[in-house]
């Protein structure tokens, strides 16, 4: 019985990790791009690697599982952030957000 | 000759009724009404004095708010009020405001457009720190680089002017200044790309007179200090903080950012006139003489910070100064008719620089200057923000002390191997800039008096909690007003910094407080409003929340 149950907590275990897995599987090549775009237009404001943002959101605790938000916000502006659609293609944003989830150590 | 005698008349008549003449802008601050404060800076020289002394060191705690209004606007105030017969002007990015002073109530709002994509060529806060009145027309800015005449009576647009394209980089914070009926206006972008310059338009039509760019092009003396290519195209000398004026002498002193882009070695030389002070011809736009702050720009050491002008007592004789505390950390004293450096001497923790030179009227650059151009990364000080940003200071003629809100921070530094590429309305920068842990023991910065010729300080109190970015404001009744980013906005005692009065705002006070008269009383007023500058956030860790607020202050009886 005990074994049993030792199985189980490993299989959630193993199954948590596949999916964490999964919410961080970017490829190393979108990283990159999405890093390039981000220090080229957003570290003035969110801080050299995300690190010690000076006057903008700190992006090291944006939620992971809202990844909507996330590029609406880059999109259409927030607070005081501009719109960036009419400069950023999609696939930009998209490399943007692989990188804020899965490109620096949190 | 009839008709021009008729005109003569309605000019005048014109003038009584409700224009600021030249007469009027030039006695501002400078013997001319109390009740109006007419120019950026309390008068062209910029002192932010006042000899006004109902409110003194005896009174100052009668002193009670008496009327308080919204600006609208979450963006941040940065800006300073302005005065004429009674009613005030207050601007910010989204819309300038006239209220009447004796009821606090509004009496006309234009909202300023811009497309809500401009903030991206914006590099620090989206600002606007005031207008010009002249003629019955107040001047303002507008962040896509625009400039707008209203009618001070109704608010009615009466022109409205492109200055350059925002697009390209191009945007405007700064208030314009109007002399003998040309509106000056400088421009900002030094992290984009730009090339600076500063505009003259004709205050009647708001057509463009001449543009003094701020780097040289090929036919000019000035370009064998740039690269023999079109790197000064792009090479920065924005011009974001309004130049003073000196009527007697007829120059207007305006001064000129970090260089494009930020790191040095895509644009070896001098490079004139980045970070630079220019003195021009507000008819022509001619440069009369410059001085260069930082030969060779590579920290982000923008010479914006005004140009105070004044008399000083230099070995026993009264000298006509330029008074200008740079972001490199350097207090500058400058002839302000030739140009001659007459002092420079840090006034804050500066590592990168002893001082300047009095023989050569250079810089002298240290060790840490040295490695940073040859590649390593650095800690200096004072970080790119610096010593002292674009928050003014005061001067008092009578105590010949400068007073204002210093910074110490420490930058870690290093230029990138890879020069930037260019595309026009996008960062431009060439660094790696990050800011080193406090030491939580050590002060964010100081409220301070600062003697001009030797940068020391006659006294200064530590700013332990949070720094400020408050402009200083001095008065004849031995006060220094400033603020902090918590909200606080503080009479200190001028002899000694002491705190001798102090009211909490709503929202942080990094902004310009004035003080004038009104049927004969005199009164404070000054906005508040987190925001402007690039740190705002990480200092106030979400403690202090925005919103745009004046406020003006009075003595109860």
């Amino acid at each position: 019985m005990k074994k049993i149950e030792l199985q189980i907590s490993v299989a959630e275990i193993l199954l948590a990790l596949a999916l964490s897995a999964h919410a961080q599987d970017f490829p190393a090549e979108q990283i990159k791009q999405g890093a390039d775009t981000y220090a080229r237009h957003c570290a003035p404001c969110h801080g050299v690697r995300m690190k010690n943002p000076e006057g903008a959101f700190d992006l090291l605790t944006f939620p992971k599982d809202q990844d909507g938000r996330f590029r609406n916000s880059v999109a259409k502006g927030k607070n005081s952030m501009p719109p960036w659609e009419s400069l950023l293609k999609p696939e930009e944003i998209d490399a943007l957000w692989a990188y804020v989830v899965a490109g620096e150590k949190k | 000759m009839k008709k021009v005698l008729v005109g003569m008349a309605l000019c005048m008549l014109g003038a009584g009724v409700q224009a600021q003449t030249q007469q009027e802008l030039t006695r501002d601050g400078n013997g001319g009404s109390t009740d109006n404060v007419l120019t950026y800076g309390m008068g062209y020289h910029q002192q932010r004095y006042s000899k006004l002394d109902q409110i003194n060191k005896n009174t100052v705690k009668r002193l009670v708010p008496v009327w308080s209004a919204s600006l609208g606007n979450e963006y941040g105030e940065q800006g300073q009020p302005f005065v004429y017969n009674g009613v005030m002007y207050a601007a910010n990015v989204k819309r300038v405001i006239a209220i009447d002073i004796g009821t606090g109530r509004q009496l006309w709002n234009y909202d300023i457009e811009w497309d809500p994509a401009v903030p991206r060529v914006v590099c620090c806060g989206l600002n606007n720190r005031g207008v010009a009145l002249f003629d019955g027309k107040v001047y303002v800015a507008a962040l896509d680089a625009h400039v707008y005449a209203l009618d001070a009576k109704t608010g009615k647009q009466v022109w409205k002017s492109k200055i350059a394209e925002w697009k390209e980089g191009y945007s405007i914070t700064s208030a314009p200044s109007v002399v003998n009926g040309v509106v000056m206006s400088g421009m900002t972008g030094g992290e984009f790309g730009v090339r600076g310059f500063v505009v003259g338009l004709d205050a009647q039509s708001g057509n463009e007179i001449w543009r003094r760019h701020t780097t040289p092009d090929p036919t000019e003396k000035a370009y064998s200090t740039w690269p023999q290519d079109d790197s000064y195209k792009r090479g920065g000398a924005s011009t974001w903080i309004t130049g003073s004026y000196d009527p007697e002498l007829d120059l207007s002193y305006w001064g000129t950012s970090n260089g494009g882009p930020w790191t040095w070695k895509a644009r070896p030389g001098d490079n004139l006139w980045v970070a630079s002070v220019i003195a021009i011809r507000p008819k022509t736009g001619e440069i009369a003489w410059h001085y260069q702050w930082t030969p060779a720009e590579t920290y982000d050491f923008d010479g914006n910070n005004e140009n105070v002008l004044g008399d000083l007592t230099i070995n026993g004789q009264k000298r006509k100064v330029l008074m200008h505390a740079d972001r490199n950390g350097l207090m500058y004293v400058l002839d302000r008719a030739t140009g001659q450096v007459l002092a420079g001497n840090p006034y804050v923790k500066t590592n990168w620089a002893t001082g300047v030179d009095l023989k050569t009227g250079r810089v002298v650059e240290t060790d840490v200057a040295k490695r940073l151009r040859a590649g390593e990364q650095v800690e200096i000080e004072p970080r790119w923000t610096g010593g002292k940003n674009l928050m003014p200071m005061a001067f008092n003629p009578a105590t010949e002390r400068l007073y204002f809100s210093m910074l110490e921070e420490t930058a870690i530094y290093q230029l990138n191997k890879d020069l930037p590429e260019y595309k026009p309305g996008e960062r431009y920068m060439g660094v790696t800039n990050t800011t080193k842990d406090r030491d939580t023991t050590k002060p964010w910065g100081y409220w301070g008096a600062v003697l001009p010729m030797t940068g020391k300080p006659a006294w200064r109190t530590p700013l332990m909690d949070l720094p400020s970015w408050s402009g200083a404001m001095v008065t004849a009744g031995g006060l220094v007003f400033t603020g902090n980013t918590a909200g606080d906005f503080a009479a200190l005692d001028e002899a000694t910094g002491k705190v001798l009065w102090q009211f909490k705002t709503p929202s942080g006070v990094n902004s310009q407080p004035i003080t004038y008269t009104y049927k004969g009383k005199q009164y404070v007023s000054v906005f508040s409003g987190l925001g402007g500058g690039t740190s705002a956030r990480r200092e106030t860790a979400g403690k202090v929340l925005p919103a745009g607020t004046v406020w003006t202050f009075a003595l109860i009886e």
